[in-house]
């Protein structure tokens, strides 16, 4: 691979490209693609999962081994630093004594031993190495809503406020070239368009931005857009239009999926007065909610609000749960029951799930493990099992990636194994936490039929999403939460045509 | 109070130090059934504690906690830690006359002056679970005789202990019952009942007995696990300064070797951590440790036979009773060598190089583990504790290595294999000097392979792999390593 820093000349091309060409395993992912990336131009990059994005993104950051040639120039006249960066969608953090080897319940666990650093301890260390100013990140942090979140640990943060960790990060360090890939997910509408804000001021700085994202909402410093095909990049005008439902056909689903539910009680979750807290602070207050069988919930709220506290109420994982009065499938919690008998009855995806799942088990055995409700398989299958797990599997178009280790496959194709393991054994409630993070249009419309299909035949649903585009139609009934209050409980109302729109404006006056 | 071990006639010395059983997933069928609806009372909230207390509730079972009246008021960690997940606190007067099942989480030295305040309060019948036999065995510690004493002993650190828990897994247990105390003979189907509350049963458990326990644990950790590794390890580094290795270099190869050439060791045992070099370095280091398990033989043999008549725990408890002096002592002196001062330097050493630039370390490590496992075994320990006391726990000593060096390590297990890790490695550095006299870089800083053209003679692989591969810890271990293949990789770099 030929890597080249020059010194800069006028017209010197940002980036310059050329016969880029990358195998994995004995794929070609990039075949003699080319791009060139001129001063003041803000390019988005675009592509089906698996089509190369990330890996592009690592190679112009110089994390990825390539064939071919990567130019970058530099620019002396502004005071930028000279460097390139890149926000990955997926970042590993790591306790205090350098082990990353924990699973999301353990967020909620609280302990006096610190196990991983704070956010302010995280910041002061990235500014240190990178001699950047602590007053230069408050007012990012600010605007991101992030300055409550500095004296919490990393290991309590949700998905969502990882990213923004990331994304700040990155705004207060300026590179001259900066790479984002996926920056708006897990993310709210309000921080999406904070965010873009951001974005367009350091632009106008002199950053130059690569944008890897199949969104529509973007900063409006984008000026230029790309599309990744066949291992060659396209220029295109503008971001394809997003698929909606109607537009993709969903196959024959499998047999047992057509099977309803068998439900051993018409209660699926009632919560009275419910408060969660961690010394001071209160993430959930007075919560008082009731699912009932085969009810399809929307469940919404700006990030940190206390969603996932909440979802981890009903799926057994919160120690707290055991103070409160909260039922679960017509038995009151703490009554005896094991977490293993209440998550039986469930099929749960979230990004923290995805984030800490195993990923060294291969697909076959991330989807079988669902049966189990274990993270990983520590039991050998029985035969009519297998023909269940190989009949979803080849449902979701994974047969040829069976026996692939889930961290050899992209994120899109990951998250693809995780929603085939949630609804393996065709559970009387799914708990879908932003269930689409990481897929494309075109999957994402594809999973969202599948669930308005199992719906149909009775299925319990609580969805979590803050993109209205991916939202399955068959979802009836919202529960909004802010600052861990229930703000509003509501039916949703003539969901063919204005589900997008209803959901859009509720969003923007939060 | 005396040794209870040397009370014991030898027919039931070798009766206990032999009952050994790996048990099958099937003997756990009936659940946590024999503790529903028990209330389990856990002394002590520290890492053990806390987390076996969250897996025990989250098994459908009733646990609080007690702590002593200063730890409740002045609001402590251990209160903190209990009361913020929720769980009912308080005094030993308040909560241990409910308890029908009391375990004692707290470190052992604290156990004598513990299950002494405890024991009157306790109401009749109750159970009293322990995680470490040491207090019955070697401090002779007479229980009621209408209490049930059994043992539950999670082979790995408590946080380990919730993360396989909550992923659906557990962690590999031992499980005893003191037979002089086990007045209504339900003891084994609560112990049984624990480990399925903790998820040990998933990963495989082993029925062993106090005595059998004891006595291999303390022979484990003062020579394979802690004590050859804290020689090994400094040794090596100061061949390495001695011969110009650069010292960043070698502290990283140290610090973080150790960890990796033992997760070989434990994905397949002596044969996959061997079979990790190269055919003339695996001969090297076969020879080469053949001669360390003949330097070190008469020094193992020392250990044990000090921990079989009690020696050993009457000199460390003589330390205990002086305020720790030597243990404190040889702590410092730990903090002070050249390996833990300095710091691993910024290098890339891709996994494959910490076996080709550390050869002398894998020799330590197959020669540490196989005499460990051969003297416990000749002491009439079963193969099955020698195995889980020797090679299996080898990779877990070499994580908290890994973490932050040797005075980690030391800090991390409990002060009784501190003290025995300690006297080892005095002993032994002595013993090795001359062998390592001889010790070039191609053993340790350098690929061993480096300028030699591979070739080996067929007959002497063939003779070398099979002593490696027919040692009765191989045999054991593919049995029991069977069990717990799912345990995922506990990495640091």
């Amino acid at each position: 691979m030929e890597r080249v820093r020059v010194r800069p000349k006028m017209q010197r091309p940002k980036v310059h490209i050329e016969n880029l060409n990358f195998k994995y395993q004995s794929n070609s992912v990039f075949d003699d693609l080319s791009w060139t990336i001129q001063k003041g131009e803000q390019w988005v990059l675009s592509g089906i999962s698996g089509s190369g994005k990330t890996t592009l993104a690592k190679a112009i950051t110089g994390l990825a081994d390539y064939a071919g040639k990567i130019e970058i120039n530099f620019d002396n006249e502004i005071q930028l630093p000279a460097k390139v960066s890149l926000v990955e969608s997926w970042y590993q953090f790591k306790n205090v004594e350098g082990v990353a080897n924990f699973y999301y319940q353990q967020r909620y666990t609280s302990q006096q031993a610190k196990e991983t650093l704070t956010v302010k301890a995280e910041l002061a260390h990235y500014g240190k190495e990178n001699h950047l100013a602590f007053a230069d990140v408050e007012p990012i942090l600010n605007a991101l809503g992030f300055a409550g979140l500095k004296n919490s640990q990393l290991i309590e943060l949700s998905s969502g406020e990882h990213k923004k960790l990331q994304l700040v990060k990155a705004l207060w360090l300026k590179p001259q070239l900066l790479i984002i890939d996926q920056p708006y997910t897990g993310l709210d509408v309000k921080s999406r368009e904070s965010l873009n804000a951001l974005l367009n001021d350091v632009c106008a700085e002199g950053v130059s931005l690569i944008i890897i994202s199949n969104d529509e909402e973007l900063p409006i410093c984008i000026n230029r857009f790309a599309k990744i095909t066949g291992g060659k990049l396209e220029e295109i005008s503008a971001l394809e239009k997003a698929f909606t439902n109607s537009n993709y056909e969903l196959g024959e689903i499998p047999e047992f999926l057509k099977q309803a539910p068998i439900y051993s009680s018409g209660l699926i979750a009632k919560m009275v007065d419910v408060n969660i807290s961690y010394g001071e602070k209160e993430v959930l207050k007075n919560i008082n909610w009731e699912v009932r069988a085969g009810e399809r919930w929307l469940l919404q709220g700006p990030n940190g609000s206390g969603k996932s506290t909440l979802l981890s109420l009903i799926n057994g994982d919160h120690p707290q749960s055991y103070a409160n009065e909260l039922y679960l499938f017509g038995n009151k919690r703490g009554s005896g029951e094991s977490i293993w008998d209440i998550k039986q009855h469930i099929g749960l995806i979230s990004p923290e799930f995805h984030w800490y799942f195993d990923a060294n088990s291969t697909v076959l055995e991330s989807v079988a493990s669902g049966l189990y409700d274990s993270v990983g398989l520590f039991k050998t299958l029985p035969y009519s099992k297998k023909a269940q797990v190989d009949e979803l599997i080849n449902f979701f178009g994974l047969t040829e990636n069976n026996n692939d280790l889930l961290n050899t496959l992209p994120l899109g194709k990951q998250r693809l194994v995780l929603l085939a393991r949630t609804i393996i054994k065709n559970p009387e409630l799914l708990v879908l936490d932003e269930p689409c993070q990481g897929l494309d249009n075109q999957q994402t419309a594809y999973f969202n039929q599948l669930i308005d299909k199992v719906c149909s035949n009775g299925m319990t649903v609580i969805y979590v999403g803050h993109f209205e585009s991916q939202l399955p139609s068959c979802l009836e009934k919202r529960m909004v939460l802010e600052n861990g209050e229930v703000k509003e409980i509501s039916e949703i109302k003539n969901k063919n045509l204005t589900l997008k729109e209803t959901i859009k404006d509720f969003e923007l006056t939060i | 109070m005396s040794n209870y071990f040397n009370t014991l006639p030898l027919r039931e010395q070798l009766n206990q130090l032999g009952v050994c059983e790996f048990m099958d997933i099937s003997e756990f069928a009936d659940g946590v059934e024999a503790l529903k609806g028990k209330k389990l009372v856990i002394i002590g909230c520290g890492a053990q504690g806390l987390n076996q207390g969250l897996n025990l509730r989250d098994s459908g079972l009733d646990v609080s906690y007690t702590l002593r009246k200063e730890a409740i008021e002045g609001k402590r960690d251990s209160w903190k830690n209990a009361t913020e997940n929720n769980f009912k606190v308080g005094t030993y007067e308040e909560l241990i006359p409910t308890a029908d099942i009391l375990i004692n989480l707290t470190p052992d030295k604290q156990h004598t002056s513990v299950v002494n305040a405890v024991m009157p309060l306790m109401k009749k019948d109750a159970t009293l679970s322990y995680s470490h036999g040491f207090n019955i065995v070697e401090e002779g510690m007479q229980i009621r005789k209408d209490i049930t004493v059994i043992m539950v002993a999670p082979k790995c650190p408590g946080s380990e202990v919730r993360a396989e828990y909550v992923r659906g897994f557990g962690v590999p247990t031992l499980i005893a019952v003191h037979p002089e105390n086990d007045p209504q003979g339900k003891g084994l189907a609560q112990a049984k009942a624990y480990a399925v509350g903790t998820g040990g049963h998933k990963a495989g458990v082993l029925l062993s007995s106090f005595v059998a326990e004891v006595k291999s644990d303390l022979m484990g950790e003062q020579t394979i696990l802690c004590g050859l590794l804290q020689t090994g390890s400094i040794l090596s580094f100061d061949k390495m300064i001695e011969k110009g290795i650069d010292a960043g270099y070698a502290s990283k190869l140290v610090q973080y070797g150790v960890e990796v050439t033992t997760e070989a060791l434990k994905q397949g045992g002596i044969t996959a951590m061997m079979d990790r070099l190269s055919n003339p370095a695996k001969i090297k280091a076969f020879e080469i440790s053949e001669e360390m398990k003949d330097i070190m033989r008469p020094l193992f043999q020392k250990h044990q036979d000090d921990i079989m008549s009690g020696e050993f725990s009457k000199t460390m408890m003589e330390d205990w009773a002086n305020g720790d002096k030597n243990l404190l002592k040889w702590r410092a002196e730990t903090g002070e060598t050249a390996f833990e001062k300095t710091p691993a330097g910024d290098v890339k050493i891709s996994e494959q190089e910490y076996f080709d630039n550390y050869t002398l370390m894998v020799a330590f490590i197959r020669a540490g583990v196989e005499l460990a496992f051969e003297t416990m075994v000749q002491a009439g320990i079963k193969p099955e504790s020698a195995y889980y006391e020797s090679l299996h726990e080898a990779p877990l000593i070499a994580n908290t290595i890994a973490r932050k060096k040797l005075f980690e390590m030391n800090r991390v297990i409990s002060d009784t294999a501190e003290y025995g890790c300690y006297l080892f490695d005095q002993a032994c550095k002595p013993l090795l000097a001359d062998f390592m006299k001889k010790v070039d870089t191609d053993l340790v800083g350098k690929n061993f392979n480096e300028g030699k053209d591979g070739g080996v003679d067929n007959r002497k692989l063939i003779e070398v792999n099979e002593a490696i591969r027919t040692h009765q810890v191989e045999k054991v271990g593919a049995v029991l390593r069977q069990a717990m293949t799912a345990m995922k990789a506990i990495k640091t770099n």
